[in-house]
């Protein structure tokens, strides 16, 4: 009764039914980030205009697509035309919009930015196809094949689409067949080390002991990275059956899936997604006829960016405080409660049905030798078209944040890869290779994914301050490179951006960054001196002028900040005199301005408004200047 | 024995043998090769938290730490490379960047030490006396082999607050380095999980969840992580200041009847403290409390007797011994056979316990000898006693299948035995407690089977019925259920399990029914072929009674009625001793016949006066009242002279002498002997206390060998009949006015020689509160009483004022409390009526 063919067959029907809509579908795109962006406000303006209006239509929550600048998206789809992208939709519009495709006899078609059809189509006038959009264009989508297409809360949308076949794959190849295919894939670790997948594996099929578990790793918890939480949101069974082809191929009968607790919309879906699974015989006893036992519990991390780490998250998993220890031995001999486990990352897991699916060959056609198939990103910082992205590895970093992201808002300055254990690469890498190899070689690494672009208003001082603290405030404590090392690396960086910095700092910030690389017990504290080290390496001039010039090229750091007023352009509109909280503007109405600098505590406020709210617009200025250092 | 696999590795050139699953750390220690750590420590599990352990390996990336690495056939290893020497200057300067340094890398420390005689004089002069550890810091060792001069970064003082509220140990974690070993052995070793890693980043410290007090957090004060900790961050508040010690002496601790073997700490004549010995008989390195921090306070009082002296009147007359000895005689000579008692201490040594029972039987021709053990176990002492002949060696409690704990709480004292426990129940035992209160085990037993006051010999025999029923019982094993479901769920699990062991506590030891709870206790170890551990509070009940120190036990635990024995002894002291048993037993004195002569042996009787004419009070400390003694004799303390006694399990364990009675004490068989030879009695010509052991053997021939150099535990044939006393006070069950409660009191157990280690010992009143009743707030609530109030308790006859406490594990309805022996009422527990007691104000 649970065959997973007559269920398939059930649910290709049900896909059909809905693709040739003999109503209109209204797709909105409600993952965290449509959320965010308004998307509940919208779905509630539809529901009420077909309400008010008396109109029909059904409703189908989607995940997210991938480009975040264009949200809140609302998709709509008329009986036999092709689904049109809305984007930047707010209620109004939204309301707008539902009327003029549902009872216009010329919707607005013209207000689409894409559509998934064919451009032959008449209907669909001068919109380019959705993904003829130079952000999506260059990308290529595997593991987010399903993100925005089906409703993450209905499994049989995941069967219809081919939902489950890799699951079935892997039974009919055995554990080893599945190993094999893995390796002949070349698939390496997506959560940043990129470590060969079927190597860990085979350690532990080979380990000894019948208890084995597998851990989906969903502690995603790097500042500005969101493509775990969005594949979770977005297609959850493609996660689920990941860890299906990951326990069966290593011989584990328990699962469980470490997410934080701060994704609890990707928790609910889950949630859901495991009990259809139970219901579809997906999980327990014997699945599918195949021998294999399997049960997955969800364990929620308590918001420790050190619980990514594999030790870590294990004690976390335990109930223990998180905090790594050493290896060996490596938790696929000796994990979990001691027994061989086998830790994945959400991403690896999602490309697994892919690979079986289709087969290892298949999988080798992207990316370059050595670095195979696709990686998502979140591209964010100061770019144009920020996202969540899918490239095949080895594209170069332009490629990424030129094409797709459109470049940056001001002029490009750096990049930084890899979330706060990153580095932080400068324009001239910028035709580097995003593969595990050549990031590592420029100082960097892959980490899960996050890219943030920055242009020439950030101070890569301030920027590497920033991720310290962060990596500071998380370290867990247990061993003193980190625990005390990062502390002096972020005391001296603060000295620094407060302008009270010496040239000796510089050489005490490489040394301590060296201590704490090659002291450290884990990951993080091994890896979280690299944006001091990278943007050392390759803005040094930056880091002199801040030492030696008591200057911020970025006009970023307060404290070697002046704000003054430029007396040409002044008008003497006293806007500026409005808001100024101390009183350091000062000056009658149409004469000149006087900004006394003692009073002036930087607060910005008096810029913003001449900016825009007053005549003028530029007559107030921040300029950092060189000085002398003190000594 | 299996020899483990060796494989060979290379150390800085040089090739080793080394055992596999080995660390690279324990490989070169093994061989001398140093490795500067902090962390690790040989008691505990790897951690690689302060990473100066760091080598290089030839086959492996990064710098591993050479405390987690096992060594591999074939490993290069280098300890001492020009990199791993950088790398770990700096990684102790960001150690020592958070932690006060003078006294590391000061370039006075040197001079300083000059004063470390005096000292509070060198805090005083150098201004930097901040941490008690001096010359005891393993982090000066770390940092005088890495040759550090100076630090190079900013301090980061975390410029926390001193914990210094909860009793033994103070806590300053400005100077703690996270190393983890107080955490590891609190979580792994002792597995209390008291201590913990709280916050994180620049804001982890070592602390309890919550932040609540160590009292509140459950600690048992074992002091295990005071004793590991490298630093002078956990600091004991009785020996901080007294630097390190200069030698140790293996001994037994004298404070309860497990008798853990211990490392006494000494410095010149003076016993600094006492820290667990690797015993792996009884305690395994562990201590409780009491063994840990009760010790030196307890034999180091200032008020510590030193010289003889009589009592004329208000006034101290010091004797030399040969004229306090003169006194004594004097009045016993004069003293007929039923004008005489001898009231000794169980925490006697059995040499002391020998000698005193002789002295009354051949040189006063008395059997009038008792000892406070039988006040202790009341009525139900046959029925404890009865236990012994099931007892099994503590070790028993690692491979029990189940473990029933009858009246236990483990958290004070008897932790030892807990610790074992917790063991047990992480290796996969199955652990049932029986206890009418909140208690140590209820949260890590399987069933906790909590009848009421009333109940419990109820809850036993249905235990016992159940456990014995032929046909399966049908409820399955299902915690949290019914009491009634549980008891049969313990019951299943005691009848299926091979060979269960009992653990007895005092809880029930007190009840008006403990004789008949006794009795079902053995039948339901019977029933279950149990072993049986009654864990006695007494360090020496089982030498107390061997020895023969009661009016109706001869030595070898033999009834006085065996005219047999009789006539043995006789030969054997060249003394014709007195047949028939007596009746006399210390609780029956009374003021109606009053003595000639009292000789308290280390025992405290309330009121002495009235029940003799001449009293002679022969123990460490003095009299709690002036008139409570005519002749003070001062004795020894176990610390001082060499000696043996028998622990629980039948184990002849060693007194060793670590330092010199305090002027002219003497051991207690010493004084005794002293007497009956001016008493010109032969047979008390020792010399040492060889000569009685030899003699004890020739009397006691189950005790060949008795000098406890052999620590085989025996199994202790008891062949006599000790009558318990069945009640103390009693009351009549009228009502009176007041709010109806039930009083449950319990025997004061953490006693040494008659007096409370409360008394002896700062801190310790924190933990074994005496005379104050537990209150559910509640009850306190409704009967408008507030901590520290008092409240007056009748019922009948009985009448007494107790000053409460609220404690919220107390169950509503009834009061708990501690009170000295002999003062236990009867019934107990006893229906009461409680009313407020209200202070006139003046």
């Amino acid at each position: 009764m649970n065959n997973l063919e007559t269920l398939r067959n059930a649910a290709k029907l049900q896909w059909e039914q809905l693709k040739n809509n003999p109503i209109p579908l209204i797709y909105v795109g409600t993952a965290s980030c449509g959320r965010a962006a308004g998307a509940l406000a919208i779905l509630d303006a539809i529901r009420k205009t077909l309400e008010e209006k008396n109109l029909t239509a059904r409703i189908v929550e989607v995940g997210c697509i991938g480009p975040c600048y264009l949200e809140p998206l609302v998709d709509i789809q008329l009986p036999g035309r092709p689904r049109m992208s809305h984007a930047n939709v707010t209620p109004e519009r939204a309301r707008y919009l539902v009327q003029s495709y549902l009872k216009s006899d010329k919707p607005a078609v013209r207000l689409a930015i894409g559509h998934f059809g064919e451009d032959s189509s008449e209907f669909v006038q001068k919109v380019p196809r959705f993904f003829d959009l130079p952000m999506l264009k260059p990308q290529v989508r595997i593991v987010l094949r399903n993100c925005g297409f089906i409703d993450p809360a209905e499994i049989d949308h995941y069967l219809a689409n081919d939902g489950y076949l890799g699951i079935l794959s892997a039974f009919a190849k055995g554990p080893e067949g599945t190993i094999r295919e893995v390796k002949e894939a070349g698939l390496r670790g997506r959560g940043g080390a990129g470590f060969p997948t079927f190597r860990k594996w085979e350690a532990c099929r080979k380990a000894p002991g019948t208890q084995k578990y597998l851990i989906c790793n969903a502690d995603e918890g790097d500042p500005g990275a969101f493509m775990n939480r969005s594949l979770l949101e977005g297609d959850p069974h493609a996660v689920l059956e990941g860890m299906l082809i990951a326990a069966y191929a290593i011989g584990a009968t328990r699962g469980y899936i470490y997410i934080r607790a701060e994704y609890p919309l990707a928790i609910v879906h889950l949630k859901k997604a495991i009990s259809q699974m139970r219901a579809y015989g997906l999980l327990g006893k014997d699945i599918q006829g195949s021998g294999f036992d399997f049960d997955i519990t969800i364990k929620e991390g308590a918001g420790a960016f050190v619980c990514g780490e594999e030790t870590a998250l294990i004690a976390s998993v335990e109930g223990k405080r998180g905090m790594p220890r050493s290896r060996p031995p490596f938790p696929a001999i000796a994990g979990l409660h001691g027994k061989p486990t086998i830790i994945n990352n959400v991403e690896t897991l999602g490309t697994l049905p892919n690979i079986l699916r289709n087969g290892a060959a298949w999988y080798t056609q992207f990316g370059v030798e050595g670095n195979r198939g696709t990686k998502t990103f979140s591209l964010v910082g100061k770019i144009k078209r920020a996202g969540l992205i899918e490239v095949p590895l080895g594209m170069t970093l332009r490629k990424i944040i030129f094409e797709i992201g459109g470049g940056t808002t001001k002029k490009f300055k750096a990049v930084q890869t890899g979330g706060p254990s990153g580095g932080c690469l400068s324009e001239e890498f910028l035709d580097t290779s995003v593969d595990y190899e050549s990031l590592g070689a420029a100082g960097s690494i892959m980490g899960s994914g996050g890219l943030i672009a920055m242009d020439e208003d950030t101070c890569v001082v301030d920027l590497a301050r920033y991720f310290l603290d962060f990596t500071q405030k998380e370290s867990c404590g247990k061993c003193a490179p980190c625990r005390v090392g990062s502390k002096h690396l972020v005391e001296i960086l603060r000295k620094i951006t407060k302008g009270e910095g010496e040239p000796k700092d510089l050489a005490m910030l490489e040394t301590l960054g060296d201590t704490i690389k090659r002291g450290s017990l884990c990951g993080l504290g091994q890896t979280a001196p690299n944006p001091v080290l990278t943007t050392l390496r390759y803005f040094r001039p930056e880091y002199l002028a801040h030492v030696k010039d008591r200057f911020c090229p970025a006009t970023v750091c307060r404290a070697l900040l002046e704000y003054r007023v430029i007396p040409e352009k002044c008008t003497g509109c006293q806007r500026c005199v409005s808001v100024c909280p101390t009183g350091a503007i000062t000056g009658p109405r149409a004469k000149t301005h006087n900004l006394d600098a003692s009073k002036c505590i930087k607060c910005r406020a008096c810029y913003e408004i001449c900016r825009f709210d007053a005549i003028a617009g530029d007559a107030i200025v921040i300029k950092s200047t060189r000085r002398a250092s003190d000594e | 024995m299996n020899s483990v696999p060796e494989v060979t590795i290379h150390i800085d050139n040089q090739a080793f043998a080394a055992e596999k699953g080995m660390t690279i750390l324990q490989a070169a220690q093994r061989h001398n090769i140093y490795i500067p750590t902090l962390c690790a420590h040989k008691d505990l599990t790897p951690f690689g938290g302060c990473r100066m352990c760091i080598v290089e390996v030839d086959s492996m990336r990064g710098l591993p730490t050479s405390c987690t690495t096992p060594v591999e056939e074939g490993m290069v290893i280098h300890t001492q490379s020009a990199q791993i020497r950088a790398v770990r200057q700096e990684i102790l300067k960001l150690i020592l960047s958070e932690h006060t340094s003078s006294c590391l890398i000061c370039d006075e420390r040197e001079e300083c030490r000059l004063y470390s005689t005096t000292i509070r004089k060198a805090g005083v002069t150098t201004g930097c006396r901040y941490c008690s550890n001096d010359n005891r810091c393993e982090l000066q060792d770390v940092v005088e082999h890495a040759g550090l001069q100076e630090i190079g970064y900013a301090v980061q003082y975390r410029d926390l607050p001193v914990e210094k509220e909860d009793p033994f140990f103070d806590r300053d974690y400005n100077i703690c380095i996270l190393c983890g070993r107080c955490v590891r052995m609190c979580q792994d070793v002792r597995t209390a999980g008291t201590l913990t890693f709280v916050q994180r980043g620049q804001h982890t410290v070592i602390g309890t969840a919550f932040h609540r007090n160590h009292i509140e957090a459950g600690c048992e004060f074992c002091g295990a992580c005071v004793s590991v900790c490298p630093t002078g961050a956990l600091a004991e508040k009785a020996n901080k200041w007294d630097g390190a010690a200069e030698r140790e002496t293996i001994t037994t601790c004298p404070f309860c009847g497990i008798g853990c073997q211990m490392r006494l700490q000494v410095k010149g004549d003076r016993v600094l403290g006492s820290l667990p010995a690797e015993d792996p008989l009884i305690n395994r390195g562990q201590l409780c409390v009491k063994g840990r921090f009760c010790v030196a306070e307890t034999v180091n009082g200032s008020q510590r007797l030193g010289r003889p002296y009589r009592m004329e009147g208000a006034v101290k007359a010091i004797l030399s011994w040969d004229e306090a000895a003169d006194l004594a005689a004097a009045h016993l000579a004069a003293c007929a056979p039923e004008e005489f008692g001898l009231f000794i201490s169980p925490n006697c040594s059995n040499e002391d316990l020998y000698v005193a029972q002789k002295f009354v039987r051949a040189a006063m021709a008395s059997h009038r000898i008792d000892n406070s053990a039988r006040l202790f176990y009341g009525a139900g002492f046959n029925a404890y006693l009865r236990l012994f002949r099931r007892s099994v060696p503590l070790a028993e409690i690692e491979k029990a299948p189940v473990i029933l704990c009858i009246g236990l709480d483990a958290r004070y004292g008897r932790s030892v035995a807990g610790v074992e426990l917790r063991r047990a129940i992480r290796r996969g035992a199955r652990v049932v407690t029986i206890h009418p209160r909140q208690h140590s085990l209820a949260n890590v037993s399987h069933l906790w089977l909590q009848p009421a006051p009333e109940e419990a010999l109820d809850l036993l025999r249905k235990l016992a019925g159940l456990a014995g029923a032929g046909k399966s019982l049908s409820t399955a094993f299902r915690p949290g259920g019914s009491l009634d479901a549980n008891i049969a769920a313990a019951a299943l699990l005691l009848r299926d399990a091979s060979a269960p062991v009992f653990l007895i506590g005092s809880e029930f030891l007190s009840c008006h029914d403990a004789p008949e709870i006794l009795e079902a206790v053995w039948q339901l170890a019977e029933t279950a072929n149990a072993g049986v551990l009654p864990l006695p509070a007494q360090n020496n009940l089982l030498g107390s009674i061997l020895m023969g120190t009661f009016a109706e036990v001869l030595p070898g635990g033999i009834t006085a009625a065996d005219t047999e024995r009789i006539r043995l002894l006789s030969e054997k002291w060249g003394t014709q001793v007195r047949a028939g048993v007596s009746s006399w037993n210390a609780p029956t004195m009374s003021p109606d016949e009053r003595l000639k002569v009292l000789y308290l042996v280390g025992e405290r009787v309330p009121g002495a006066r009235s029940l003799s004419e001449f009293i002679i009070h022969q123990d460490l400390y003095p009299p709690d009242s002036r008139q409570d003694a005519d002749l003070v004799l001062p004795a020894a303390a176990f610390s001082e002279a060499d000696a043996t006694c028998i622990n629980g399990e039948g184990r002849i364990q060693k007194f060793a002498k670590a330092v010199n009675p305090p002027g002219e004490a003497l051991p207690d068989w010493k004084i005794l002997s002293l007497i009956a030879r001016k008493l010109h009695v032969a047979g008390f010509e020792y010399e040492d206390v060889s000569d009685i052991q030899r003699e004890i053997a020739s009397v006691v021939p189950e005790l060949e060998g008795c000098d406890g150099a052999s620590r085989q535990e025996r199994r202790l044939a008891l062949r006599l009949d000790l009558p318990g006393i069945r009640s103390f006070g009693h009351a009549a069950a009228a009502q009176q006015e007041g709010i109806p409660m039930m009083l449950i009191l319990g025997v004061a157990e953490h006693q040494y020689r008659g007096t409370s280690l409360a008394a002896r010992v700062e801190g310790a009143a924190a933990i074994f509160p005496e005379d104050t009743v537990e209150i559910s707030p509640g009850d306190a609530a409704k009967a408008g009483i507030a901590n520290g109030d008092e409240i007056i308790l009748r019922c009948g006859e009985f009448e007494r004022a107790f000053p409460v406490r609220c404690d919220k594990d107390q169950p509503e309805g009834t009061l708990h409390g501690v009170v000295r022996p002999g003062q236990i009422p009867y019934p107990n527990p006893l229906s009461v009526t409680m009313r407020k007691r209200y202070v006139q104000s003046r």
